[in-house]
C-alpha cells in the first residue's frame, strides 16, 4: 500500500475503547486471559493471532454479544456490562461469519439493515445510491447476494454494517478467503473510514496486512503478547517483516 | 478391499459422535413417543358420556336403562332431561348422545310390535358417534336375547377372538407405533445429511477427492442403520416389556424385517436429501411425507379395506404399510416367512429403487 | 416500529424466494385433505369372512345369505374344515369364519338350539368389536325370522322386541371426512407455523446472519416480533386455503362463523409460534430444532382427540392433553364446522388458548437471549 498514514500521534489523543483485565471463560477452558489494552480515536488497530487465540471472542465481548466473565470494558464510554444496547447504536460489525441474506437482493440487503439501524426511508434511498456507486453495483443491484465474487459480497457486508455511520467499526476477519486484489480493495475501504475518523479494530491472520495498522496487538493463547506499532515490532525482533516477527512471537523466541 | 468406504463410515460415525445432544434426542424420543402414545392410542370408548330421557317412566323403560348401565360402556351424565335440551346439552359437550325412550314403552314391549327406543348421537366426530351405534346395538341384541325369544334364543352364536381374545388396543397399536415411529426417525436422520454438507460447503471438500457418490451415499446410510437398528431392537423391546405384546413368531425374522424396513426409511431419506436445496426443505419434506401418511394410510388405525380404491393403491407406496402387515404378523400371529415374502420383497425393491434413484440424481446434481 | 416493518418485510422476501414455501401453503393443504379426508374410516366394510358348513341345508344356506348381504362382509369362501379356516384367519386372508355345526337345521326345529361359531381375527381389537356386534345383530335378525317356524313351546308368550333408532345428528351420513378434514386444517396450521419459525431462527444461527442482527440496536421484541408476525400471516392464509380446499373439494363448509374462526386461529397461533421460537432457543442445528419441533407435532396432533377421542385415553394421559394447545383449536374447528356452535359456548376454549399463547411467547421470548454462546 502506497499511502502512509501514521494515526493518532499520541496516545493521549480521546480514547474510544478501554479494555482492561478482561477474562472469559468457557466452563474451565479460558479463551481470553486477562487482556487489557485502548484503542484511540481514528485509529486502525489490529488483532493478530493464530486461529482460536481469542480475537474473536474478544470483539464478542466488546460489541456487547458476549458476557465478559470478569474485567472490565468500555466502548465509546458505555459500559459493555450495562450498556450493550447503547453501544451497539455506536459500532458497526462485520462478523466473520458471512453475514448477508444470501437470497436477498443487493438492494433488498442496503435496505434490509438501513432500515433495523432506523435509518428513514429518505436516508435509505439515498444511502443505497451511495453506497452502489461507490462499490460499483449498480450492474448488480437486483442480484442475488449469492451470486455475486466474494470479493464484493465483503465490501457489501462492510457497507452494510456502517450504514448508520458509526464511530467504531469492528471488523473479524474481513478478507479471509478473498484475493489479494480484493483485499487490497478492501484495505482501501479501511483507511478511508480511518480518514474520516473512525475508529476501526480490525482481526486478521494476513501478517502483510498488519503491517497497514497503526498498531497490533498479537494474542497467543488467549493473552496479549505483544501490542506496538508494527516498525517499533520488526525492531525489537530484528525481523524484516511482520510475519517474521509473528512467527518469531508463536514460537516464543527472543523472548 | 476399497479402503476410501470405512473412511466416510468412520467420519459419519464421528459426526454422531460429538454431537451427544443429538444422539440423546435420537435415542430416547421414539423411546418416549411409543410409550406415550402406546397408552393415548385407543379406540375403546369407555364410560361414554350419556344423558338419558325417559318419557316412560314404568319399571319396564328403567329396567332398560339398568341393562344399559350395567354394561359400563355409558356413564350417564343427566337424566330426565326435556327433548327440547339436547342441542344444549350437545353444544356443552355434556354428553355425547341421548337416549330416548318413549312414553308408551312399557305398553309397546307387552304387545307384539318392535319397540323403538331413539338412540341421538353427536356425530360430528363420526368413528365415536359409529361405536357408539354399535355399542348400543350390542347391548339391545343381549337385553332382547335375555328377553324375548324364549329366552335365549332360538340358536347361539358362540364368538371365539383369535391372537387377542381379550381385543387390547395395545396389542394393535403398539407393534404400529413401532413401525410409524421406525419409519420417520430414520428417514428424518438421513434427509439432511447431504443437504447439510452442501449448506456448509465440506461436500465440495469430499467430492474433489476421489470418492465416488455411491459411496458417498453408502457411508452416510451405514452409520445410521446400526443407530437406527439399536434404537428399533431397544422400542421393540420395551414394546414387549412394557406393553406385554407377546411375539410368537421369529425373533431372527422379526430382526431381519427390522434391518430391511430401517433400511428403506434411511433411503428414502438420502433420496429427500439429494433432492432438497436446503435443510429445511429436506425436513419439512420428510415431516410432510412421512408423518401424516404414515399414520393415516399405512392401516395404522384406519384399516386399508375400508378405503376408496385410490388410497388402497396410494397405500402401497407407503413403506409402512408393509411392515405394518409383518410386525403385527411375527408378533401376534407368529406368521412366517414365506407368508411374509411378498411384503419383505416390496420393502427391498423399494430400498434398491430409492438409492438406486438417489445415486443418479447426486450425480445430476454435481454436474 | 418501522423496524419491525423491515424485519417482516425481509422475512416475506425471503419466503417467496423458496418456492418449495409456496408449494407447501397453498398446494399441500389441497392434497392432504383429499388424501386423509378419505382415509380416516373406522366403520369396518369388506371384511373378508369364509364359512364352514356342516349342515349344508337350506336354513344353514340361509344363515350364509344374510351374511353375505351385509356390506359389512365379503365373502371369500368356504372352508371344509374348521382348521383351514384357522389357517386362512393364520396368514390374513379372512378375518371371520363362522362355522355352522351339523345338523343345524334339524337342531333348531326341534328346539334343542344349535350353536353357530363366529372366529374372529381379535389383533385389530376395534374392528373385531365392531364384527361381533354385527355378528349379534345379523343373528337376532335371524332369530325373528325363524321363531314362528321353529318348534317351541306353543305356550310362550308373544313377545316385543326394542328396537334402537339411531338419529345423527350434525352429521347423519356419518362421514368421517367431515371430522377429519377440519382436523387436518387444525392439524397443518400447527405443524407449519411452529415448524417455519422454529427453523427459520436456527437457519440464522447457523448461517451467521443472526449474529449480525444482534449487534445492530433492534430490540429484542421487535426481533420477535418480526420473526412471528410473517409465519402469522403464513399461518393465516394456510389456514384460509385450507378452508377454501375442505369447501371445493368436499363441499364442507362451516356451519359457524368465519369471523370467530379467524379469532380462534389467531390466538391459537401464538402457541404454535411461541414453541418455534422456543425450540429455536434449545437448539443449535437445524436437525435439533426440527427434532423438537417434530416431537410436539406429533405430541400436538394424537393428544388432541384428532383421530383418538380423548375420553378413549387413560386419565393421567387425559391430564396431560390439557397441555395440548391444539386440542382447545381442534374442538373449536369441529364445533365451528360441525355444529355451529356459537362463540358464548367457546370461551373456555379461546380462554384456555389465550394463556398458553401468552404463556409460551413470552416464555420463549425471555429465553431468547440477544447474546451468542
Ligand atoms: N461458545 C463457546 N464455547 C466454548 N468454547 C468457545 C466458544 N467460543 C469460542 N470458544 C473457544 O475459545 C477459543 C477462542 O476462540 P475464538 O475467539 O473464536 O478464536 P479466534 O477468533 O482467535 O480464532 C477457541 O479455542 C474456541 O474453541
Ligand atoms: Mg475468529
Amino acid at each position: 500500500m502506497n499511502r502512509q498514514s501514521t494515526g493518532p500521534d499520541s496516545f493521549a489523543a480521546e480514547t474510544t475503547v478501554v479494555v482492561s483485565h478482561l477474562t472469559r471463560k468457557f466452563g474451565s477452558f479460558t479463551a481470553v486471559d486477562n487482556v487489557s489494552f485502548t484503542v484511540a480515536r481514528g485509529e486502525i488497530f489490529g488483532f493478530l493471532g493464530a486461529n482460536g487465540a481469542g480475537k474473536t471472542t474478544t470483539i464478542r465481548m466488546l460489541c456487547g454479544l458476549l458476557k465478559p466473565s470478569s474485567g472490565s470494558a468500555s466502548v465509546a464510554g458505555l459500559d459493555v456490562y450495562h450498556q450493550p444496547e447503547k453501544i451497539k447504536t455506536k459500532i458497526g460489525y462485520m462478523s466473520q461469519q458471512f453475514s448477508l441474506y444470501e437470497d436477498l437482493t443487493v438492494r433488498e440487503n442496503i435496505q434490509f439493515y438501513g432500515g433495523i439501524y432506523g435509518l428513514s426511508r429518505l436516508q435509505i434511498r439515498s444511502k443505497t445510491d451511495e453506497l452502489l456507486h461507490y462499490l460499483n453495483l449498480w450492474d448488480q443491484v437486483d442480484v442475488l447476494t449469492r451470486d455475486l465474487p466474494l470479493g464484493w459480497k465483503q465490501r457489501m457486508a462492510l457497507s452494510s454494517a456502517i450504514l448508520h455511520d458509526p464511530p467504531i467499526i469492528f471488523l473479524d476477519e474481513p478478507t479471509s478467503g478473498v484475493d489479494p486484489a480484493s483485499r487490497r480493495e478492501f484495505w482501501l475501504l479501511i483507511y478511508e473510514l480511518a480518514a474520516r475518523g473512525k475508529t476501526v479494530f480490525v482481526t486478521t491472520h494476513y501478517m502483510d496486512e498488519a503491517e497497514y495498522c497503526h498498531r497490533v496487538s498479537i494474542m497467543k493463547d488467549g493473552r496479549i503478547v505483544e501490542l506496538d506499532k508494527p516498525e517499533r515490532l520488526k525492531n525489537k525482533y530484528a525481523a524484516k517483516n511482520m510475519q517474521q516477527v509473528f512467527i518469531n512471537i508463536v514460537k516464543g523466541k527472543d523472548k | 478391499m476399497n479402503p476410501v468406504l470405512p473412511t466416510i463410515i468412520k467420519k459419519e460415525f464421528i459426526h454422531i459422535w460429538r454431537d451427544p445432544q443429538t444422539l440423546v434426542i435420537i435415542l430416547l424420543m421414539p423411546l418416549m413417543m411409543l410409550i406415550l402414545y402406546g397408552y393415548a392410542i385407543t379406540l375403546e370408548m369407555k364410560q361414554i358420556r350419556t344423558a338419558v330421557v325417559d318419557l316412560d317412566k314404568t319399571p319396564q323403560s328403567r329396567e332398560f336403562i339398568e341393562k344399559i348401565i350395567s354394561t359400563g360402556f355409558f356413564h350417564v351424565t343427566r337424566v330426565d332431561v326435556p327433548y327440547r335440551q339436547i342441542e344444549d346439552i350437545f353444544f356443552r359437550s355434556q354428553a355425547r348422545c341421548v337416549i330416548v325412550i318413549p312414553d308408551n314403552f312399557a305398553e309397546k314391549l307387552a304387545g307384539d310390535s318392535s319397540t323403538p327406543v331413539q338412540l341421538v348421537v353427536d356425530a360430528s366426530d363420526p368413528n365415536a358417534a359409529n361405536f357408539i351405534n354399535n355399542y348400543m346395538a350390542r347391548i339391545n341384541v343381549g337385553f332382547n336375547l335375555q328377553h324375548g325369544a324364549g329366552n335365549g334364543g332360538i340358536f347361539s352364536v358362540e364368538a371365539r377372538l383369535l391372537y387377542n381374545p381379550d381385543l387390547l388396543s395395545a396389542y394393535f397399536f403398539v407393534p404400529g407405533l413401532v413401525a410409524v415411529i421406525i419409519l420417520l426417525s430414520s428417514a428424518l436422520l438421513t434427509s439432511i445429511a447431504i443437504v447439510r454438507e452442501i449448506e456448509f460447503g465440506t461436500m465440495e471438500q469430499i467430492l474433489v477427492s476421489p470418492v465416488r457418490p455411491n459411496q458417498i451415499i453408502i457411508g452416510k446410510i451405514v452409520p445410521y442403520l446400526v443407530l437406527s437398528f439399536l434404537d428399533g431392537v431397544l422400542i421393540l423391546f420395551f414394546a414387549h416389556l412394557w406393553f406385554h405384546v407377546p411375539v410368537y413368531g421369529s425373533l431372527l425374522l422379526l430382526g431381519f424385517s427390522l434391518f430391511v424396513y430401517i433400511l428403506t426409511g434411511l433411503c428414502f431419506g438420502v433420496l429427500i436429501s439429494t433432492v432438497a436445496r436446503s435443510q429445511q426443505v429436506a425436513m419439512m419434506a420428510v415431516m410432510v411425507i412421512t408423518i401424516l401418511p404414515s399414520f393415516m394410510l399405512s392401516g395404522f388405525i384406519f384399516p386399508v379395506r375400508s378405503m376408496p380404491h385410490i388410497l388402497r393403491e396410494i397405500s402401497v407406496i407407503v413403506p409402512a404399510t408393509h411392515f405394518l402387515r409383518i410386525i403385527r404378523g411375527i408378533m401376534l400371529k407368529g406368521t412366517g416367512i414365506f407368508q411374509l415374502l411378498p411384503e419383505l420383497g416390496i420393502l427391498t425393491a423399494f430400498s434398491i429403487l430409492l438409492i438406486a434413484i438417489s445415486i443418479r440424481k447426486f450425480h445430476t446434481k454435481l454436474e | 416500529m418501522s423496524r419491525i416493518f423491515y424485519l417482516v418485510q425481509k422475512e416475506f422476501r425471503q419466503i417467496r424466494r423458496e418456492r418449495a414455501f409456496i408449494f407447501i401453503i397453498f398446494v399441500m393443504p389441497f392434497i392432504q385433505i383429499v388424501l386423509f379426508g378419505f382415509a380416516v374410516n373406522t366403520d369396518v366394510r369388506y371384511v373378508p369372512i369364509a364359512f364352514v358348513d356342516m349342515d349344508r341345508s337350506q336354513t344353514s344356506r340361509r344363515l350364509l345369505t344374510a351374511f353375505c348381504a351385509n356390506e359389512t362382509y365379503t365373502y371369500s369362501g368356504m372352508a371344509a374344515t374348521e382348521e383351514m379356516a384357522k389357517s386362512l384367519l393364520d396368514i390374513g386372508k379372512i378375518q371371520i369364519a363362522v362355522v355352522i355345526p351339523p345338523h343345524f337345521e334339524r337342531d333348531l326345529r326341534t328346539g334343542n338350539r344349535p350353536q353357530v361359531q363366529a372366529i374372529i381375527d381379535g389383533v385389530d381389537g376395534n374392528s373385531a368389536g365392531l364384527v361381533l356386534g354385527y355378528v349379534g345383530q345379523i343373528a337376532l335378525q335371524l332369530q325373528k325370522e325363524w321363531l314362528p317356524d321353529t318348534g317351541m313351546p306353543d305356550g310362550s308368550p308373544p313377545v316385543g322386541l326394542t328396537e334402537i333408532v339411531p338419529r345423527m345428528w350434525y352429521n347423519d351420513s356419518l362421514e368421517s371426512k367431515n371430522n377429519i378434514v377440519p382436523g387436518i386444517i387444525a392439524t397443518l396450521v400447527t405443524m407449519i407455523t411452529a415448524f417455519l419459525t422454529g427453523m427459520s431462527i436456527v437457519r440464522e444461527k447457523e448461517i451467521g446472519t443472526l449474529e449480525q442482527l444482534m449487534v445492530t440496536p433492534v430490540h429484542k421484541n421487535e426481533l420477535i416480533i418480526g420473526k412471528t408476525l410473517p409465519f402469522m400471516v403464513v399461518g393465516f392464509l394456510l389456514l384460509n386455503v385450507g378452508i377454501l380446499a375442505a369447501g371445493l373439494i368436499f363441499g364442507l363448509w362451516m356451519k359457524g362463523s368465519l369471523l370467530a374462526l379467524w379469532g380462534f386461529g389467531l390466538i391459537f397461533m401464538l402457541s404454535t409460534l411461541g414453541l418455534g421460537i422456543f425450540a429455536s432457543t434449545l437448539a443449535h442445528t437445524q436437525q435439533q430444532a426440527m427434532f423438537v419441533v417434530w416431537f410436539f407435532a406429533l405430541f400436538a396432533m394424537l393428544l388432541s382427540g384428532f383421530f383418538i377421542p380423548i375420553e378413549n385415553m387413560p386419565r393421567a394421559i387425559q391430564l396431560v392433553t390439557y397441555l395440548n394447545p391444539l386440542r382447545y383449536f381442534m374442538k373449536v374447528v369441529r364445533e365451528i364446522y360441525l355444529k355451529g356452535t356459537p362463540v358464548i359456548y367457546l370461551w373456555k376454549q379461546a380462554l384456555f388458548m389465550l394463556v398458553f399463547g401468552v404463556v409460551m411467547i413470552l416464555g420463549a421470548s425471555a429465553r431468547f437471549q440477544k447474546r451468542v454462546g
